[in-house]
């Protein structure tokens, strides 16, 4: 990957084409903490273009929240530390901003959503201060401007009787109410990105298609780039453009929606994919991936799925795999797609081809 | 009481003609909590958490209960259980009146029932060993013939159970703290299995853990069940799961059945407006398949203030659709057999057609669906 000089930020909104809003590179988090060192995010590279939409997948404890506080720079420092990497957004590396200009970044051209609004709504303002905080904040706009902004924004998430609802506090909202409130804050401003973080996880099916229907609708709307956190497979499947797949603070594979998808190149995915019920896996046992997580301060040496992984073979403790472009033009962390891996390549590429035989209804 | 238990016998009768033997079945089974409210803290309302629900449970199936969060599915595996009082109804358990029993007899049908919890972390007493966590209920049990009450005999079957359940023997000396959520649960699964029960209740046992160690608890329930003769009452938010792990799934709203079906007609055929929007809101993990969602609107209404006439009518598609009759907000529909064990609790439940459903679908306005239900 080539270098991409920064712009200097003379116009944060001029966009240039081809380059990526968000480029994060090689991006290290590591948490000091009494027992040692976690190394939450290990060297983590992805990108997002000008109004994509990508997904951030992988089981609990793999580093995706801890990537996205990265990006909004909420680290607690210490015990946290940003130990490498780079996170260019819109021209600039937000690793280098000073905490003021990082102020306006946050909320403003990157807002966020997060899994629980309670925790991140402030029980003991309105619903509407919360809003136009936000919006006097990054705007030109007197209190009075900003308030009528606010009841805009709730009207366009399609909250019901938005003038009587801004005076009403979080804890007087439903859970549904509240995400919506959350989207209508992080949207306010017209941010250049959204980073969502689970944010139809704590809620109830059909409010969570409600929701996820809403972001989609929102998101082709306003044109915003969005990158949404997960853990659950089926409900990225439906949101995003592409996928990247996290294993133990890595990206380990990396790819359009259906590539991912519908043909996993990771083992790790293949794994994540067979252990997800479907109807016509009824009467016959899940397949699972074997083994735990590993322990993040006693990961093994070379691939860090190795201990599990049905496929490995010398080479995958001996050292670390990059990620390599896979044949169906996705990448992935894994040996099986550099040369020494050809020969082993044709038994995985079978057992994918059952694993999807077995997946969706 | 007495005209619940002629009843009873009534049913229990008609079923042992049927093809099925009924392990468990509830009657009217009603929970109200009372709000307390005022200076003098009387009651000033009720949460009608389950509302005369009436189930049948076979013999050695996995019954699967869903609904959104609230709407009564751990109450009503609780009151069953005899873990909360039933304000009303009844359950009987192989023709016994389970909530008539008491003394010894309660005591025998409560080996009978044990429930596996959704909390791995918070059902586990984090001070005592898993011996104890596990020996607990043994000592309770204990009597002469089983001989539980002598700690060699308890702590044998600890170990036995323990490995049944995939962990080790020697386990049982640490504490909870010392285990991963999927371990949690395998021991919260021991506990209840080492009683040797017969029916169990499942109450969301996987929600809480991530998909890889999901599995191995599922493949492990399906085993025991299989090992044990078990009948589960399963209960689940997930509808991938219970569509993969169920024989038959009722589908609750707001302390009421509104439909109960063999898992693949549910799936396939819905009848109910809500079962059919609680379906289409499953997120599937195939990119290929983008079917038009039809999204339920608002939220769902409180229990302590059902709506009236049908609970569903506040956010029903197909009252819409019919021009909003009067029937749906004035009389309670009855959950009615359509076809042989298909039952729905809907008046028009005939005019849920799949052509219906993609035309509501199609013109539903996403933006729009976070309507004042209360
Ligand atoms: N403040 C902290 N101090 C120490 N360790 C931390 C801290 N924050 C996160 N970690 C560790 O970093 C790792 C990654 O955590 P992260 O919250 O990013 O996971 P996640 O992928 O978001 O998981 P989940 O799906 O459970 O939200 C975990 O091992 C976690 O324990
Ligand atoms: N001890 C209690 N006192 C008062 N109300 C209660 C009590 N237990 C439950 N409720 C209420 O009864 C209703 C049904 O609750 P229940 O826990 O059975 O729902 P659920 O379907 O299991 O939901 P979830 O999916 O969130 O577990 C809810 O409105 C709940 O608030
Ligand atoms: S590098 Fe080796 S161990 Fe790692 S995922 Fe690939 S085959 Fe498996
Ligand atoms: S009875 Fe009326 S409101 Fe209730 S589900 Fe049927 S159509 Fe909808
Ligand atoms: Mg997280
Ligand atoms: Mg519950």
């Amino acid at each position: 990957m080539t270098a991409i000089s920064p712009a200097g930020g003379a116009d944060p909104g001029a966009t240039v084409p081809d380059r990526p809003l968000l480029d994060v590179r090689g991006l290290r988090t590591y948490f000091h903490v009494m027992d040692g060192t976690v190394k939450a995010v290990d060297g983590v590279d992805f990108s997002i273009p000008p109004g994509g939409t990508v997904g951030l997948v992988g089981e609990s404890g793999c580093g995706k929240s801890v990537t996205a506080h990265s990006i909004m720079r909420l680290i607690d420092i210490p015990p946290g530390e940003i130990a490498g990497g780079e996170i260019w957004f819109d021209g600039r590396d937000l690793l280098k901003l000073s905490d003021s200009e990082m102020r306006h970044v946050r909320g403003g051209e990157i807002a966020m959503v997060f899994q629980e609004p309670m925790t991140s709504l402030n029980p003991v303002f309105t619903i509407g201060d919360q809003i136009s905080e936000a919006i006097l904040l990054h705007n030109d706009v007197n209190k009075k401007e900003a308030a009528e902004r606010a009841i805009e924004s709730l009207k366009a998430v399609g909250v019901s009787a938005p003038e009587r609802r801004v005076k009403q506090y979080p804890h007087e909202l439903s859970g549904g109410m509240r995400q919506r409130a959350m989207i209508a804050m992080a949207l306010s401003c017209n941010p250049k990105l959204v980073i969502a973080d689970e944010p139809t996880t704590a809620l109830d099916v059909t409010i969570q298609a409600q929701i996820l229907e809403l972001i989609k609708a929102l998101q082709a709307r306003t044109g915003t780039a969005l990158l949404l956190i997960t853990h659950d497979l089926a409900v990225v499947a439906e949101t995003v453009q592409t996928i990247a797949v996290m294993y133990a603070g890595r990206i380990v594979e990396a790819g359009t929606v259906d590539q991912v998808l519908l043909a996993p190149q990771h083992p790790y995915t293949q794994g994540l994919l067979n252990s997800i019920p479907g109807v016509k896996k009824r009467g016959r046992a899940l397949s699972v991936i074997k083994g735990v997580v590993p322990n993040p301060f006693r990961l093994p040496p070379g691939c860090k799925f190795q201990p599990r992984c049905p496929y490995a073979w010398e080479a995958c403790s001996a050292s670390e795999p990059e990620l390599l472009p896979a044949p169906n033009g996705a990448k992935s962390r894994c040996y099986l797609h550099s040369p020494e891996g050809a020969g082993r390549r044709e038994a995985f590429e079978k057992s994918v081809a059952a694993t999807m035989e077995s997946v969706g209804g | 009481m007495t005209d619940a238990s002629s009843r009873l016998a009534e049913t229990s009768a008609a079923a042992a003609t049927g093809a099925r033997p009924v392990l468990l079945e509830t009657l009217n089974l009603k929970k109200y909590f009372p709000i307390m409210g005022g200076l003098l803290r009387h009651q000033v309302g009720s949460v009608y958490a389950v509302d005369d629900v009436s189930l049948q449970i076979y013999k050695g199936e996995t019954f699967g209960l869903v609904g959104e969060s609230g709407c009564g599915k751990t109450t009503f595996g609780r009151t069953i259980l005899r873990l909360e009082k039933a304000t009303g109804g009844s359950v009987s358990m192989d023709g016994q009146d389970v909530l008539a029993l008491h003394g010894d007899a309660l005591k025998r049908m409560r080996r009978r029932m044990q429930v596996i919890f959704q909390d791995p972390y918070g059902s586990l007493n984090p001070r005592m060993p898993i011996s104890d966590i596990i020996g607990e209920g043994l000592l309770a049990q204990g009597d002469k013939a089983n001989g539980w009450r002598k700690r060699s005999i308890r702590d044998q079957r600890v170990g036995d159970y323990l490995e049944a359940v995939g962990l080790r023997r020697d386990y049982s000396r640490r504490y909870p703290h010392e285990f991963s959520g999927g371990q949690r649960q395998r021991i919260g699964i021991a506990r209840a299995l080492a009683l040797g029960p017969e029916f169990v209740v499942c109450d969301e046992p996987v929600s809480a853990l991530d998909v890889s160690i999901q599995s191995q608890i599922l493949n492990l329930l399906s085993d025991l069940r299989a090992e044990f003769n078990l009948t589960y009452l399963f209960i689940a938010h997930n509808l991938s799961v219970v569509q993969y792990f169920c024989e038959r799934i009722g589908v609750m709203y707001l302390g009421k059945i509104v439909e109960v079906a063999a898992t693949d007609v549910l799936y396939a055929t819905p009848q109910h407006p809500y079962s059919v929007a609680l379906l289409s809101a499953i997120p599937v993990p195939d990119p290929r398949v983008r079917t038009k969602r039809l999204v339920l609107k608002g939220d769902v209404p409180s229990p302590a203030n059902p709506p009236s006439g049908c609970r569903f009518h506040t956010r029903c598609w197909l009252r819409e659709r019919l021009g909003n009759p009067a029937e749906c907000s004035t009389t309670e529909p009855p959950l009615r057999e359509l076809a042989g064990g298909h039952l729905a609790a809907c008046h028009f439940a005939e005019q849920v057609t799949a052509q219906a459903v993609q035309e509501a679908a199609a013109t539903q306005s996403v933006i729009e669906t976070a309507v004042d239900v209360d």
